[in-house]
């Protein structure tokens, strides 16, 4: 009884390790193959296309209703305490600081992170990377890089564009409706805020973009099992990266700010 | 030297034994057929060849290297000496025929476009698919995919071409088509082949010699001839498509006379 649980745990544990060990080398190769001849411009040009413009009005969506509903929140609140003038201040420092990137990186993983893995797994089960080995082509330097150039990129101009919006959403509801100064509202907006911020968003949304294109690529990379593969690629994914990007924003939020 | 030596190659999948002590040497120019029953091993052993899969024992050498031991750069560079066609042709479905053609040629040669334009028009007629180019995968029936896959295969000019089930799922016509295009490639390019397939007509029109694939052995290697002649059951057996016999693990289901299932 106990050894069997001793053996379950001992088993898991070096499952763990062993898909971790596949991930960083994966990962590690990546980062190698980065700077592997030869350079293949068209297929950077259509990751671009399919990860960041095709991305933008999901981003800007999100953005728009979360920073509303943000704000409508913190209105109420310091209502409470008559001090309806520090909304735009906290609403600020929460848009830069966690909500632009951190919605940025969840909306992203859902929308591209999926994409990547469904697609790399279609290619694994109807063995069109294994095409590409015979045809001397690495599926890392062919399939990883693009999308991980692609996604280091677009992510953090997304997450400006988030914050940018996020301002926006914000400005409809504290001037909009509760009826702040515009003037105002556009100065406290910035006060908690120093460059700083700004930067730590976009390291932040660098991080996250790495995550994003390296587990949906991985996730789609280790395929297995036919149609239903190619169905949990995706889903594992989605959940694997959302998870990641929640919980390196901690580490990362007390590693910058200190 | 043989161009392609197989020695002692083993494989296994965890507890199951898909290849035991298989060995096959392949000459220059020679083109030698695989033949076995379904699952027996034939598509791991391609596998094994292209160093797709790393045998658990024994080897693979391909003029004198040894697959499993090379570095990925060397791999590479023998792979562009091989030209591998899969079992169900695994086209890019992203890019076209054309585009699929010249893969290997964009990536592996420094020649202009137009250069690259003629040889995959060359190649897509060998296979008599000239005119296809625009189209995507999935708008090719199965035999179509399979020819361009031969395309692709023979784009860089490799001096060995792998074919796995290159007729399985076609019909009798088209079978003998893709019989007649492997024909012609080897004569036309003097290429090394490996054919794996079940159309015991096309094998003896394709072999120099035949072999047999039986529960993760080779239990014959020899000319289309001696093969037939072969008193082995298990060959006589294969040769005649009989479902009685040692082939099968399990006896199969018991043959009833036509009166009795209709009386
Ligand atoms: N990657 C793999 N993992 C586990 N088992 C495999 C794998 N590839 C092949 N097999 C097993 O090996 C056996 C032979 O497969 P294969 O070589 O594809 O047969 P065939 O002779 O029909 O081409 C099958 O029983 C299959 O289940
Ligand atoms: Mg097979």
């Amino acid at each position: 009884m106990v050894l069997t649980f001793i053996d379950k745990t001992g088993a898991s544990v070096l499952s763990a390790l062993d898909t971790a060990g596949d991930f960083a080398t994966l990962a590690g190769r990546t980062f190698v193959a980065i700077f592997k001849r030869p350079f293949d411009g068209k297929n950077l040009l259509n990751q671009f296309q399919a990860v960041g413009v095709h991305s933008l009005p999901v981003v800007i969506l999100t953005s728009v209703a979360v920073s509303m509903v943000f704000a409508v929140q913190l209105a109420f609140g310091f209502r409470q305490f008559q001090a309806e003038g520090l909304a735009a201040q906290v609403e600020g420092l929460a848009i830069v600081r966690e909500l632009g990137p951190v919605i940025t990186g969840l909306m992203l993983s859902g929308r591209i992170g999926s994409a990547m893995a469904a697609e790399l797994g279609t290619m694994q089960v109807t063995e069109q990377i294994d095409a590409l080995e015979c045809l001397a082509t690495d599926p890392i330097h062919y399939l990883f890089v693009p999308r991980f150039l692609a996604s280091i990129v677009v992510v953090p101009l997304l997450t400006v564009i988030s914050i940018y919006v996020g301002f926006w959403g914000g400005y409809m509801i504290l001037v909009g409706v509760e009826g702040q100064s515009a003037f105002v509202y556009s100065h406290e907006f910035y006060k908690l805020l120093a460059f700083r911020d700004l930067r730590i968003a976009l390291y932040k949304a660098l991080v996250f973009g790495m995550i994003i294109a390296l587990v949906g690529c991985w996730k789609g990379y280790r395929t297995q099992g036919g149609a239903e593969g190619v169905g949990n690629a995706p889903t594992s994914s989605v959940v694997t990266s959302s998870l990641w990007i929640l919980i390196s924003d901690f580490f990362l939020t007390k590693l910058l700010l200190v | 030297m043989a161009l392609i030596d197989v020695v002692n190659l083993s494989k296994a999948f965890g507890p199951k034994v898909v290849l035991s002590n298989v060995n096959l040497q392949v000459q220059e120019g020679e083109s030698l057929v695989v033949l076995g029953g379904s699952g027996t091993g034939k598509t791991v052993l391609l596998r094994n060849i292209m160093g797709l899969l790393t045998p658990d024992a024994g080897h693979v050498a391909i003029e004198g290297k040894i697959i499993a031991q090379l570095k990925r750069e060397e791999l590479f560079k023998v792979r562009q000496s091989i030209g591998m066609c899969f079992q169900m042709a695994a086209l890019f479905d992203s890019m076209t025929v054309f585009e699929n053609v010249a893969f290997g040629l964009r990536r592996h040669l420094e020649i202009s476009e137009e250069e690259v334009r003629s040889r995959v028009d060359e190649c897509l007629s060998m296979v008599g698919m000239k005119g296809t180019d625009k189209l995507k995968p999935a708008e090719l029936s199965g035999g179509m995919k399979r020819r361009v896959g031969f395309a692709r295969a023979i784009a860089l000019k490799p001096k060995i071409l792998l074919f796995d089930e290159p007729t399985t799922g076609l019909d009798p016509v088209m079978t003998d088509v893709i019989g007649r295009v492997i024909l012609d490639l080897k004569h036309e390019l003097g290429v090394t082949t490996i054919t794996i397939t079940h159309d015991l007509k096309s094998a003896f029109e394709i072999a120099d010699r035949i072999a047999l694939l039986f529960r993760g052995e080779c239990i014959a290697c020899e000319p289309p001839d001696a093969f037939k002649a072969n008193p082995h059951p298990v060959i006589q057996q294969f040769l005649r498509g009989d479902a009685d016999g040692p082939f099968l693990q399990d006896p199969p289901p018991p043959k009833r006379k036509s009166q009795e299932a209709h009386p």
